[in-house]
């Protein structure tokens, strides 16, 4: 079952050996010369008024939390896929109760306008 | 299988040092990110394991959902950190206190059932496919249960969190394409030097 996943493990080594080539090879080769202002937040030309970490506003988490409900529901379609031929028209009527369950709640969303922005 | 060994062996220090990184980083963003990282050392760990597909739940649910989930939380909350990290100190004993319980659960379930998990009568050494046969004959109800309990969630989120924003301009695309000429343009003819 391993060796399938070899040509990951091969994706995983070159995508850190290419991001942390970059990075390391800056850091090596590039010019180091900080001050105060430079290591500070970007303002546009006067000095900096507040803290750089400002409040995100709600609705951000809001759709996060949306999008967590449908991605869970993503992840018990994969064994249900796998498994179909085996559970038979059973398994298929009882993930169409589960979908249209959820179905209520995007439309239940939609109709709230959770999903508008403005 | 000794490159599987090394390979565990990568992931598992990883696992470790990130866990650490997530209650040692200065910046809780960063805490963030090194819990991203400890999910996905640990979904490699699942895979070395056979559980391809707690592997892929990791990597979608946790790594895709829940850490920006937590990421929204910390940028939200404007907290001072580093106020709250001086005070996590006190909490120090509890923590330890936890972590030892927890560990000696594992040590427990260990020294009592080497290697046996939960039987469900299935022979098939395919993860996704066992799973899928277990959930969808035998845990029908609690499948269907989830589905409920996933829409409470929605609901509730959208309930607490949203609220409808008047005195905002909203593109409407259906009402701008409904425009005719006749009722948008009105034409009149102004008497020369009548006009304001």
């Amino acid at each position: 079952m391993l060796e399938h996943y070899f040509p990951i493990l091969v994706l995983l080594g070159a995508a850190l050996a290419i991001g942390g080539g970059a990075m390391g090879f800056s850091y090596l080769v590039g010019p180091k010369r900080p001050y105060h202002e430079k290591l500070d937040q970007y303002e546009c030309g006067f000095a900096p008024l507040g803290r750089i970490r400002m409040r995100f506003d709600v609705r951000f988490y809001l759709i996060a939390i949306i999008f967590i409900v449908f991605d869970i529901e993503a992840a018990f379609l994969f064994p249900w896929a796998v498994a179909f031929e085996s559970i038979g028209l059973i398994g298929f009527i009882e993930m169409m109760l589960f979908l249209s369950v959820l179905l209520v709640g995007y439309a239940y969303v939609w109709k709230k306008g959770a999903l508008e922005w403005e | 299988m000794m490159v599987a060994d090394v390979i565990f062996y990568l992931f598992a220090t990883v696992t470790v040092l990130s866990a650490l990184g997530v209650v040692g980083a200065r910046n809780p963003v960063h805490s963030v990110l090194f819990l991203v990282l400890a999910f996905f050392s640990t979904a490699g760990l699942f895979v070395l394991m056979g559980a391809e597909f707690l592997a892929a739940i990791l990597v979608m649910v946790y790594m895709g959902a829940v850490a920006i989930l937590f990421l929204f939380v910390v940028m939200m909350l404007d907290v001072d950190f580093s106020m709250l990290r001086r005070e996590s100190v006190r909490y120090l004993p509890m923590g330890f206190v936890v972590g030892a319980v927890m560990l000696a659960e594992l040590g427990l379930m260990m020294a009592h059932h080497p290697g046996e998990g939960l039987h469900l009568g299935l022979d098939n050494t395919d993860n996704t496919l066992a799973i899928g046969q277990a959930l969808y004959t035998r845990f029908l109800y609690p499948f269907e249960v989830a589905s409920l309990i996933l829409l409470v969630a929605l609901i509730g989120a959208v309930a607490l969190t949203h609220r409808e924003r008047k005195r905002v301009h909203r593109q409407d695309i259906s009402t701008q394409l409904a425009r005719t000429k006749e009722d948008a343009v009105e034409l009149r003819k102004v008497a020369s030097g009548e006009g304001a």
